[in-house]
C-alpha cells in the first residue's frame, strides 16, 4: 500500500486571553491511499483541530509546536505542509490535494451564491480548464452524487435543498477537484439516520472509486464501525488507541475507549443501565498531569498514572494504546 | 420576473400608504397649532398698522378654504402636495414650492453627499479593521470612530470655523459666494455650491462615517466567524477575493438595510449644522418655520417631503436588498422562481 499522509508529533495550542491552552498533544498517525481513519473523541478531545491543521485552517492564535510535521506523499513528490505559507502554495492542501466535509452543509455553503457558481469558482482556481468545463465537471459531479436534476440544481442556493441534498452536493464539490484525501468533519451528525445511511453509503462508494484516503472525524461509534478501516480514539488531545476498526471496537484496549463503548445504549438490551464515564472533560486550562485520563479512569493503577505520561504499547496485531496497564507489553508503534 | 415585479409594485403601495399616513399626522399637528393660518396672517399685517376686522378674517378663512371640514382639507392639501403644490406660506404669503425651490434639493443633496461619503470610507476601513489582526490599527480606527460618535457635530463645525477664521481670515460659512446667491443655476454657480459644500458635507459625513465603520465593522467581523468562509477558505480561495465574495458580499444586506436609518439621523443633524455655518437650506428654513414665524404650512410641507425622501430611501432599499440578497427574494416570492 502507498502512504499517503504521515503526521508526526503535531501539537497545536491557541493563544487565548485565559493563557495558552494545548488542543492537540503530541500526536502522530499515519494513513494510506484508499483507506479511511475514523478518528473518534468526544467534543474538546481535538480531532476537528487535528483535521484542520492538516490545511492550515486553524484560526490566527493556533501556535504549532516546534516538531509538529505533516507530510502528504503525493505522486508529484513530497509536501510539507507546515512549512506551506503563501495562500499560493496552500493551495495544495486546500482544496487541491486535501478537501474537507464539514457537520453542516447548511453552514458550509455561502448562502448568497449558487452551488454552482461555488464549485465553478473552486474548479477553476484549481486548474486551467475554461468556465464552460468548469460548469459541465460540477453538473457531472452533482449527478454523480446522486442529485435529481443537477442542471437546474447547479443553478440554485444552498437553502433551496434538503439536508441530504446539501450533503451531497457539499461532497460533489469536495470531489470535484479529485482530491487525494478527504477530510469528513461530522459529515452525517446534522442528518437524519435515513439520510446518513444514505451519505456514508455514498462515501465509500467514493473512495474505492477515487482510490483517495479519509479521514472521518465523529464521535459516533456506530457510524465509525461502518465506515473506516482504521481508528484513532482521541481524549483531550492526545491520541489513546489506535487500531484496526473491528478489532479496537470488539476488545477495547484502553480504559476511555472501553469507557466510550460501555456508554453506548444498547438496542438489544433495553432494560440494561447507561454506563456513562464518570466525571466531566477537564478544562483546557487544567490538563491533567501524566495520563490526561486519570481523573476520570476507572482502572487508574497509582502514581504512574497521575505522574507519567503513558507511552503507546502494542495490544495486538497492528494495535496500539498509550496505558500503563500494558507498561509490560514492551514499547509499540507511535 | 412576474412575482419581483409584484413585489416591487406592493412595496410601492405600502410606501405611498406610510406616506399618506405621515401626511395625515403632519398635517393633524399642524392644525393643532392654536390659532389658523388667516389668524395668523391678519395678526401679522396688525403689527404692522392695518387695522383688521372679524369680518377680515373670516373673508380671509374662506379664501383660504379654512371654512371646510378637517378631513377635506387634509385630502385637498395631500392632493396638492403629490403634486408639489404647497399652497401658500401663512406669513411670508409666498407659494412654498418657489419659496422652497431647490432649498430642499439642496438639503437632500447634502445630505446624500454625507450618507455617500459615510460609506466610501467605511466600507474599505471597517472590512479591513474586521479581518485585520493589527491591534494599532484596530486601535487607531475605534479612536478615531469614538471621537466622530463623541464630537458634536456643531462643536465641529464651531472649530472649522474658528480654525479658518483664525488662520485664513476667511468665514466658510454660506452655501453660496454673495455674488452668486441670487444668481441663476450655472456652471460657475455649480461650481461656487461645491467649494462651499463639502464644509458641510464633510461635518455631516463625520459622525456619520463613525457610525457606518462601527456597523460594518460588526457585520464583518460576524460573518468572517461564520463557517461557509473556512469552507471557501478549505477550497482554496483566499485573499481579496475570499474577502469581497464571501463574508463582504454577505454583510451587504444588512448594510442596505441601514442606509435608510443613517439618511434619517444625517437629516436630522443638519439644521444644526446649518444654522451655525449660516446655510440657506430646508432644514434650517423648518427651524425657522416651527420655532420663530410658527409657519405651519411652510413646516408641514418640509417635514412632508423630509418624510417622503425617507419612505422613498427604505423602498429603494427594500427592492435593493431583494435583487442582492436571493433568501429575501426566495422569502417574497414564495418558494417559486
Amino acid at each position: 500500500m502507498t502512504r499517503l499522509l504521515t503526521v508526526e508529533n503535531l501539537t497545536v495550542q491557541f493563544d487565548t486571553t485565559e493563557g495558552r491552552i494545548t488542543a492537540v498533544d503530541d500526536v502522530s498517525f499515519s494513513l494510506d491511499r484508499g483507506r479511511v481513519l475514523g478518528v473518534v473523541g468526544e467534543s474538546g478531545s481535538g480531532k476537528s483541530v487535528t483535521a484542520k491543521a492538516l490545511m492550515k485552517l486553524n484560526p490566527g492564535n493556533a501556535v504549532y509546536g516546534g516538531q509538529s510535521k505533516i507530510t502528504l506523499h503525493l505522486d508529484g513528490g513530497e509536501v510539507d505542509v507546515m512549512a506551506l505559507r503563501k495562500a499560493r502554495d496552500l493551495r495544495i492542501v486546500r482544496g487541491g490535494a486535501i478537501s474537507m466535509i464539514f457537520q453542516e452543509p447548511m453552514a458550509s455553503f455561502a448562502p448568497a451564491l449558487t452551488v454552482g457558481s461555488q464549485m465553478v469558482e473552486q474548479l477553476l482556481i484549481h486548474s486551467d480548464m475554461s468556465k464552460k468545463r468548469a460548469r459541465e465537471i460540477s453538473i457531472e459531479m452533482l449527478d454523480r452524487v446522486g442529485i435529481p436534476d443537477p442542471v437546474r440544481r447547479f443553478g440554485q442556493y444552498a437553502f433551496e435543498l434538503s439536508g441530504g441534498m446539501r450533503q451531497r452536493a457539499m461532497i460533489a464539490m469536495a470531489l470535484s477537484t479529485h482530491p487525494k484525501l478527504l477530510i469528513a468533519d461530522e459529515p452525517t451528525t446534522a442528518l437524519d439516520v435515513t439520510i446518513q445511511a444514505q451519505v456514508i453509503d455514498l462515501m465509500k462508494e467514493l473512495v474505492a472509486e477515487f482510490h483517495m484516503g479519509i479521514i472521518f472525524i465523529t464521535h459516533d461509534l456506530g457510524v465509525i464501525a461502518q465506515t473506516a478501516d482504521d481508528i484513532a480514539v482521541m481524549y483531550l488531545g492526545k491520541i489513546v488507541e489506535t487500531g484496526p476498526v473491528r478489532q479496537v471496537i470488539r476488545a477495547p484496549a484502553h480504559p476511555y475507549t472501553r469507557g466510550l463503548l460501555a456508554a453506548l445504549p444498547r438496542l438489544d438490551d433495553l432494560d440494561a443501565p447507561l454506563t456513562p464515564i464518570p466525571g466531566d472533560i477537564p478544562s483546557p486550562l487544567e490538563r491533567p498531569e501524566g495520563c490526561v485520563f486519570h481523573t476520570r479512569c476507572g482502572e487508574i493503577i497509582g502514581d504512574v498514572c497521575r505522574g507519567q505520561v503513558p507511552c503507546f504499547h502494542a495490544v495486538g496485531e497492528g494495535r496500539a494504546a498509550a496505558c500503563h496497564l500494558y507498561d509490560h507489553n514492551g514499547e509499540g508503534s507511535a | 420576473m412576474y412575482q419581483f415585479t409584484r413585489f416591487v409594485a406592493m412595496r410601492a403601495v405600502m410606501a405611498m400608504l406610510t406616506l399618506i399616513i405621515v401626511s395625515f399626522i403632519v398635517f393633524s399637528l399642524m392644525e393643532m397649532v392654536p390659532g389658523d393660518c388667516a389668524e395668523r396672517y391678519l395678526a401679522f399685517k396688525n403689527t404692522q398698522g392695518s387695522m383688521i376686522s372679524i369680518a377680515d378674517i373670516e373673508a380671509e378663512r374662506i379664501r383660504l378654504g379654512l371654512d371646510k371640514p378637517f378631513m377635506v382639507r387634509w385630502l385637498v392639501w395631500i392632493w396638492h402636495a403629490f403634486q408639489g403644490d404647497f399652497g401658500e406660506s401663512c406669513i411670508l404669503r409666498l407659494n412654498i414650492s418657489q419659496l422652497l425651490s431647490d432649498k430642499f434639493l439642496i438639503s437632500l443633496g447634502i445630505a446624500l453627499a454625507a450618507l455617500v461619503l459615510a460609506y466610501l470610507i467605511a466600507l474599505p476601513v471597517g472590512i479591513i479593521s474586521a479581518t485585520s489582526k493589527s491591534k494599532v490599527l484596530n486601535n487607531t480606527l475605534r479612536l478615531v470612530s469614538y471621537l466622530g460618535l463623541a464630537l458634536p457635530n456643531f462643536l465641529l463645525a464651531l472649530m472649522i470655523m474658528l480654525f479658518s477664521t483664525v488662520v485664513y481670515g476667511n468665514s466658510l460659512t454660506g452655501l453660496f459666494s454673495p455674488q452668486m446667491r441670487d444668481a441663476p443655476w450655472s456652471w460657475d454657480k455649480a461650481m461656487d455650491f461645491l467649494g462651499h459644500a463639502w464644509l458641510p458635507v464633510f461635518i455631516l459625513g463625520w459622525s456619520a462615517t463613525a457610525f457606518a465603520i462601527q456597523t460594518v465593522r460588526a457585520l464583518m467581523s460576524d460573518e468572517v466567524g461564520k463557517l461557509y468562509v473556512t469552507a471557501a477558505k478549505a477550497r482554496g480561495i483566499s485573499g481579496w477575493r475570499l474577502l469581497r465574495r464571501y463574508p463582504a458580499r454577505h454583510a451587504l444586506g444588512p448594510i442596505i438595510n441601514s442606509l435608510g436609518f443613517d439618511l434619517n439621523r444625517i437629516f436630522n443633524e443638519l439644521p444644526v449644522v446649518a444654522l451655525i455655518l449660516t446655510l440657506t437650506e430646508a432644514g434650517s428654513l423648518l427651524i425657522e418655520a416651527l420655532a420663530r414665524s410658527n409657519d405651519q404650512q411652510l413646516a408641514g410641507a418640509i417635514i412632508f417631503l423630509l418624510t417622503g425622501s425617507i419612505v422613498a430611501l427604505n423602498f429603494a432599499t427594500d427592492v435593493l436588498l431583494a435583487i442582492v440578497d436571493p433568501r429575501v427574494r426566495h422569502s417574497i416570492m414564495g418558494g417559486g422562481k
